[in-house]
């Protein structure tokens, strides 16, 4: 028994010396900013490289001369894929680290409970890079996040009545969905839904799977016993696939719809890309640029490889958001920082792009009082009155040789005129 | 220091509920030998159970009955007590690995159910916009989160009291009787079946109040809450606190859960800040570590079981040691 009392000692006098180097450096003048994703856990896959992404807009904070005469210090902190635990790394970083402004988490299951549990109550801005659920937008219309939630991912909504004016194009009137059995999947689904809906039309059945199973015969045979003529698949690649090539060994029609998170390769290679001549997909466009090039040539500098990869260019926008933002509000403060996020994005300034000159460019306007126009790494931000953006999207297709080409694309323009149509 | 206090009363809030949640595991595997490998089911339905009964009226969703909150708190209880009865009559003829295997099976299936019964459980996208109880009468979120702690603990007080005193009283003794040998508690005239009946139930209620709690504080619930890690997270603090002993139980959720949470902190201060991203895997790594490691060295666990069972026993050895002062 002693000798554990000894160890519990040792491991608290451990705790504080550890502690203190945090005290000190506070003296040298930093702001911290926050962020919680996944880094091990079920996301692990995508969640380190989404954290280099916000690492980046830091860095070039830094390089740019810092955030409001201190510097911009990336605190980043692991959920593990577990909302009590991301719950938990958000207290201790508002708490502790004192972060006024927090970004993330991914999933949206831990995105919620820090919003409600922590910065909500604490006002403090959180700007999320990859939550995706409708969720967000119900709770900010209730007035539950008193606005100080963004998200720079265009949420599925938009996306949903986009493939359902893309069915109604084609003349298919009777479409069977089959979608992942996640936020963002039944989201997709529903808001696809809806639009066929609002068109007149209805949807022949829909089919939730789970992931990661070895066979969705069930699933399939349940769509197809609706005699449908085309089918919305709304999945990740190697469930999907497996899905995809069910459907079609069992007589499905080709006459396919696909969810972004198809768009890849692996995904046609495994079905076949001559099954999928017919099919067309939707996914967020890459807004071709200086801006978008701007990102993509900084990320390479770095990294010495394309940004590649889910999360990328909405977390450098996030952080990137949250940085400027504290700056135009002169003022390292939660409230501040939410109460500038929209002017910072908003049209009519100095347009801005990522990286080290675009910030300096924006720290002098803001410094002259004049406005800045942040024009970012997914191309121009909108944030709506809950916070959500609507982005341009890409419909594609697949080539003959398998290869991913771009059949049309969707200007937020466009797609803000549909939105509108259909909220009437 | 105050954002550290601040922080440390978030911190206690949580480690209360686990521990309400841990003590309800330890009368069922601690006294009464029944291999719950279902924890998170039934902290889930007593979640659930309280966020439909306290939730805001919603036209897509069955339940929304804005009950107030203690009543929610029972309600959730309730709930996961009587899951526990029709779980306890299904599985309880089965032994050990058995038990763990099948209840494994139901607390899979009840995250399966959250995630796919949208109408009453909001599916994937949970349950949002739960009232936090009093949440409007305090001045500042950090003052209500210091009388939330007041409240759980008490709570955790009073779940602490009441199984102290069952597990020292008769019935408490038959729990272990039961545990150690159920023949030959049968023989003496004990129907161990009915005694893991009413063990089952009554720990299976203690862990939806803790699921009842945690949705009061977070105000949020969406079935991500409930992977099966978290059973495994559970059993961790039981078996390094030491199962058994209820003071135990309690020791072992501040010690894995502080672990759990503050290497997070740690981790981001000592490590530079372009090796963060791999700091994740240190972290899990150091969990592990101390697990397997209390388990070496302290195999009953940081307070184990007390090797005194009856009160009387005690009292004779005393007598006997120290003739002079009785």
């Amino acid at each position: 028994m002693t000798r554990l009392r000894l160890t519990h000692l040792a491991a608290a006098a451990a705790l504080c010396a550890f502690g203190l180097p945090a005290g000190a450096m506070a003296q040298d003048c930093e702001h911290p900013i926050g962020a919680v994703l996944s880094l091990s856990g079920s996301m692990a896959a995508i969640g380190s490289a989404i954290g280099d992404a916000g690492q980046l807009a830091v860095d070039h904070m830094n390089e740019a001369g810092g955030l409001l005469g201190c510097k911009a210090a990336y605190r980043l902190r692991d959920d593990q894929g577990q909302p009590s635990i991301g719950v938990d790394a958000a207290k201790s970083l508002v708490e502790i680290e004192g972060v006024e402004a927090l970004l993330g988490a991914i999933q949206s299951g831990i995105t919620m409970p820090i919003l409600t549990a922590v910065t909500v109550p604490e006002k403090v801005t959180q700007i999320s890079c990859c939550s995706s659920a409708p969720s967000f937008t119900q709770l900010a219309r209730e007035g539950g996040t008193e606005g100080y939630f963004f998200r720079t991912l265009p949420t599925v909504r938009p996306q949903g009545f986009v493939m359902a004016a893309l069915a109604k194009e084609r003349g298919y009137g009777k479409t069977a969905v089959i979608y992942v059995n996640s936020d963002y999947g039944l989201s997709l689904a529903k808001a696809f839904q809806e639009g066929v809906e609002a068109g007149g039309g209805s949807v022949a059945v829909m089919v939730p799977y789970n992931q990661e199973q070895a066979s969705y015969r069930a699933e399939v045979t349940e769509a197809l016993r609706s005699d449908p003529d085309s089918l919305f698949l709304v999945a990740f690649p190697a469930d999907g696939a497996t899905a995809m090539r069910e459907w079609i060994s069992l007589g499905g029609a080709q006459n396919l719809l696909l969810s972004n998170a198809l768009r890849a390769s692996e995904f046609v290679e495994a079905v076949g890309a001559k099954y999928l001549t017919k099919a067309v997909g939707i996914d967020n466009a890459q807004v071709a640029g200086p801006s978008v090039d701007a990102f993509n040539i900084s990320w390479e500098e770095v990294f010495g490889e394309k940004p590649n990869g889910p999360g990328l260019h909405t977390m450098y926008d996030a952080a990137a958001v949250a940085l400027l933002a504290a700056e135009a509000a002169g003022t390292y403060e939660g409230t501040a920082i939410r109460d500038k996020v929209r002017e910072i994005t908003g049209p009519g300034g100095q347009v801005v792009h990522p990286g080290a000159e675009g910030f300096k460019l924006a720290k002098e306007v803001l410094a002259g009082g004049g406005k800045i126009t942040y024009v970012g790494a997914t191309g121009p931000i909108v944030f709506d009155e809950f916070g959500d953006v609507t982005g341009p999207y890409l419909i594609w297709g697949v080539g003959e040789d398998g290869s991913l080409t771009t059949v049309d694309t969707w200007s937020v323009e466009k797609v803000s005129e549909l939105m509108a149509k259909n909220a009437k | 220091m105050l954002g550290i206090a601040l922080y440390l009363v978030f911190f206690l809030i949580v480690v209360t509920i686990y521990a309400i949640l841990v003590m309800g595991l330890n009368l069922q595997w601690g006294f009464t030998g029944l291999f719950n490998a279902g924890v998170v089911a039934f902290y889930a339905i007593g979640a659930y159970g309280t966020a439909i009964l306290i939730g805001p009226e919603r036209p897509e969703l069955i339940g929304g009955f804005e009950l107030p909150f203690a009543l929610g708190l029972l309600g959730g209880a309730a709930l996961a007590a009587l899951a526990g009865l029709v779980v306890a009559l299904a599985t309880l003829r089965l032994r050990e690995e058995y038990l763990a295997i099948a209840t494994f099976g139901i607390a899979i299936t009840v995250q399966l159910v959250a995630l796919n019964f949208d109408a009453l459980t909001g599916g994937a996208n949970g349950l949002i916009g739960l009232p936090r109880p009093m949440f409007g009468y305090f001045e500042t979120p950090n003052l209500y989160n210091v009388c939330y702690l007041v409240a759980v603990l008490a709570i955790a007080g009073a779940v602490y009291a009441l199984l102290e005193r069952a597990v020292r009283s008769p019935w408490g003794r038959v729990l272990r009787a039961i545990r150690e040998d159920a023949t030959a508690a049968r023989s003496l005239g004990k129907n161990p079946t009915a005694i893991r009946l009413q063990a089952f139930i009554l720990g299976s209620g203690i862990m939806g109040l803790a699921g009842g709690l945690y949705v009061g504080f977070i105000g949020f619930v969406s079935p991500i809450d409930f992977l099966p890690i978290l059973t495994f997270q559970i059993w961790a603090m039981l078996i390094v606190g030491g199962s058994g002993n209820n003071k135990g139980a309690v020791l072992g959720v501040l010690v894995v859960w502080g672990l759990w949470t503050i290497s997070g902190t740690l981790i981001s201060q000592v490590v530079p800040p372009s090796l963060q991203s791999q700091a994740g895997a240190g972290q899990a790594i150091i969990i592990g570590l101390v697990i397997v490691l209390t388990l070496l060295f302290r195999p009953r666990g940081l307070i184990g079981e007390e090797s005194v069972v009856s009160k009387h026993v005690r009292a004779a050895r005393v007598a006997r040691d120290n003739p002079s002062s009785s």
